[in-house]
């Protein structure tokens, strides 16, 4: 066809075509296809970059670091360590030495089973095998690094474990793991670590098979006021970093991603409180589905059954019900005074059957109630804290317990009652309640008082869905089904791992034990 | 005489003063750098650095003469006249007995950035509360 005899329908055609073109121009532009070597001029060059500074970052980095290679640390917000520096402290470590020193027999196929219990069963077992294999080795590593824990004694027994098994930092949180950790990463040489700093983009071979490297933004300020940080801030300046061995993903989970979260379970309403700090968002873990990483179970969001209503965050709350109200006092529906859980099961059966209050009526915040002696004697100090700052409460008689919560007072009593007596006799327990073996005998709730309540509401505590990754935390493809080459990845930015529901103190296990083998491995 | 000198020397000061004086206004007059009332407005300063008359380029040091285009001044600014962290950390030492020194924290030790809370031309932020809204009044007063 020569341009002279060009029909006006030929002409149309064209116009047709280009008017395409142009749209998948602006289709390509939003999409904005991770950029490959050819595209970027590298700032820097280093051996390993690790994306974030918490439990699974810093295992990463540290053992990469220890086996000479140059690490950098891109850490997005202005503290280091995120939702590790601010959790409890608590280390599952099945088969730990203070569990043979107190003839508690403890196993990897019971881990595993406990594990699987809580996770419906979805859980990825050969990664619980991997938590249980070095769990130990790891705590020894992070103990070498300087994390300083309360060895010698008993084990803490966390709620859905068959044994007490989990050991508590020194200073009951995970500071006491990440701040040493992090001094351990930065003396060794040519390591370095840099806060506010945001990994925008991973950085693909010519061919865009393998990761080498990453964009990010120096200088960044994490804003709050944004609705969507990850979309809406501009700040910081561009630097391009060359991973020579590869990039390791440990930028944490999504609970406070409002977006993010409401897409996989629209009840999750922006304004919805959570246990997390506030840059726990999914930017990162888009990134690597970006590149082709396969999602596993990203709907199943753990929310912590333990939280209340009464203060913002994670709070006192979770400490004074965990090793305190629940464990030998009750949880109770307050338009009925009955109970309604087990207020030791796993978290997502606690938080479904508050759900089950909640969802018929949002302001019927059930109520934790117990005694004084239910309390560890490590946490008086917050007892006394929970009570100054009113997240706690406490009555000198049922009566005016149940009318400040305005629960029914004498079916409140029945309940106690049955409860007590169920217990005093060493009966097993309506809701098949485990701890209370040691009250045989005596009452669990001390009817002389006085009495302890908390309101009780669900928070998202932990984003269990994430990327797939291999034993040896390799990111797996979805395009190949075989790792991305320069891609490993650790901690909650992972999936898989805990099923439907984590197991309390099995994140630090998780975060540590993978981190440490992505730095083993890459 | 006695006197005569010693008004004589005070003289010789007092124009030696006025000098400087007007040195220094000559060099901090340049028309950019007149605080204005709207400037003031814009940028307002904490009540104990006004205090201490503080201007513009005593904290934006060596960034030019458009206060528009100044930039925060980093730990490295605050830190020149506040010592360092762990000073800072130990001056709130008595806090440590219940662990609520904001300044040497369970979870960060002394090791934050000071703009993490402390602002200079807005409305502070106390970062304990995004976790500890119940306690925080029980533990320190408003962050300055």
């Amino acid at each position: 066809m020569s341009k002279e005899t060009m029909s006006r329908r030929d002409a149309l055609k064209i116009g047709a075509l280009g008017t395409a073109g142009l749209a998948m121009l602006g289709a390509t532009n939003a999409m904005a296809a991770a950029p490959t070597e050819k595209d970027v001029k590298f700032n820097e060059e280093y051996d390993v970059i690790v994306i974030g500074s918490g439990f699974a970052g810093l295992a990463a980095a540290a053992k990469a670091a220890e086996r000479g290679y140059k690490v950098l640390i891109l850490e997005k917000m202005g503290r280091v360590g995120g939702n590790s520096a601010i959790n409890g402290g608590a280390f599952a470590v099945p088969m730990n030495r203070d569990q043979k020193a107190f003839g508690i027999e403890d196993s990897k196929a019971l881990f595993v089973k406990d594990a699987l219990k809580a996770g419906l069963g979805i859980n990825h077992v050969e990664m619980l095998e991997l938590i249980a294999d070095r769990a130990q080795e790891t705590f020894d590593f992070a103990v070498k690094c300087g994390a300083k824990f309360q060895t010698g004694k008993k084990p803490t027994w966390f709620g859905g474990h068959s044994v007490p098994r989990t050991i508590v930092t020194e200073n009951m949180s995970g500071s006491g793991i990440i701040q040493p950790m992090a001094a351990f990463v930065e003396k060794l040489s040519g390591c370095k670590m840099v806060t506010r700093a945001k990994m925008d983009d991973f950085v693909m071979s010519a061919d865009g098979t393998t990761v080498v490297g990453v964009t990010a933004r120096i200088n960044y300020r994490f804003d709050n006021k944004l609705h969507n940080d990850d979309i809406e801030n501009k700040s910081g300046e561009k630097k391009v970093y060359k991973a020579k061995k590869g990039v390791v993903l440990a930028s944490g989970g999504f609970s406070m991603d409002k977006d993010f979260r409401m897409l996989q379970d629209p009840r999750m309403k922006p304004d919805m409180d959570a246990t997390n700090h506030e840059g726990a968002t999914a930017g990162a873990l888009l990134k690597a589905f970006q590149i082709g990483a396969l999602p596993v179970h990203i709907s199943w969001i753990q929310e912590g059954p333990w939280a209340s209503p009464d203060e913002r965050g994670f709070g006192v709350a979770p400490l004074l019900t965990q090793q305190g109200l629940f464990v030998l006092g009750i949880a109770v529906d307050i338009r009925n005074g009955k109970r309604f859980m087990n207020e030791m099961a796993d978290r997502k059966t606690r938080a479904d059957a508050e759900y089950v209050v909640l969802r018929e009526d949002p302001k019927a915040y059930p109520v934790a109630i117990g005694t004084y002696n239910t309390f560890e004697e490590q946490i008086y100090a917050a007892v006394e804290k929970g009570l100054a700052s009113g997240v706690m409460k406490k009555f000198d008689t049922i009566d005016t317990l149940a009318a400040n919560y305005k629960i029914p007072a004498d079916a409140l009593k029945e309940t106690i009652k049955k409860y007590n007596e169920t217990a005093k006799a060493g009966e097993v327990d309506e809701f098949k309640k485990q701890t209370l073996k040691d009250v045989k005998g005596k009452e669990a709730i001390e009817m002389k008082g006085p009495f302890y309540a908390i309101r009780l509401v669900p928070k998202p505590h932990h984003t269990m869905g994430g990327l797939k990754i291999n034993t040896k935390a390799q990111v797996i493809s979805a395009n190949t089904n075989k790792p991305i080459p320069g891609l490993f990845a650790a901690g909650e930015v992972t999936g898989g791992t805990h099923g439907a529901s984590r197991l309390g103190s099995c994140a630090i296990a998780d975060c540590l034990v993978c981190g440490m083998v992505a730095g083993e491995n890459i | 005489m006695r006197s005569k000198k010693t008004l004589l020397a005070l003289g010789f000061f007092l124009i030696l003063g006025v000098m400087s004086l007007v040195g220094s206004e000559v060099k901090a007059s340049s028309p950019q750098l007149n605080i204005t009332p709207e400037m003031k407005e814009k940028f307002p300063i904490k009540p104990h650095h006004e205090k201490l008359a503080f201007k513009c380029t005593d904290c934006h040091e060596g960034q030019g003469d458009e206060p528009e285009n100044f930039k925060a001044i980093e730990d490295k600014g605050c830190l020149s006249c506040h010592k360092t962290k762990q000073y800072l950390a130990d001056r709130l030492k008595f806090m440590d007995a219940l662990h609520t020194n904001p300044h040497n924290s369970i979870h960060d030790g002394p090791k934050l950035y000071c703009d993490e809370c402390h602002y200079e031309h807005k409305k502070s932020d106390n970062m304990c509360l995004s976790c500890h809204s119940n306690d925080v009044k029980l533990w320190m007063r408003a962050t300055p």
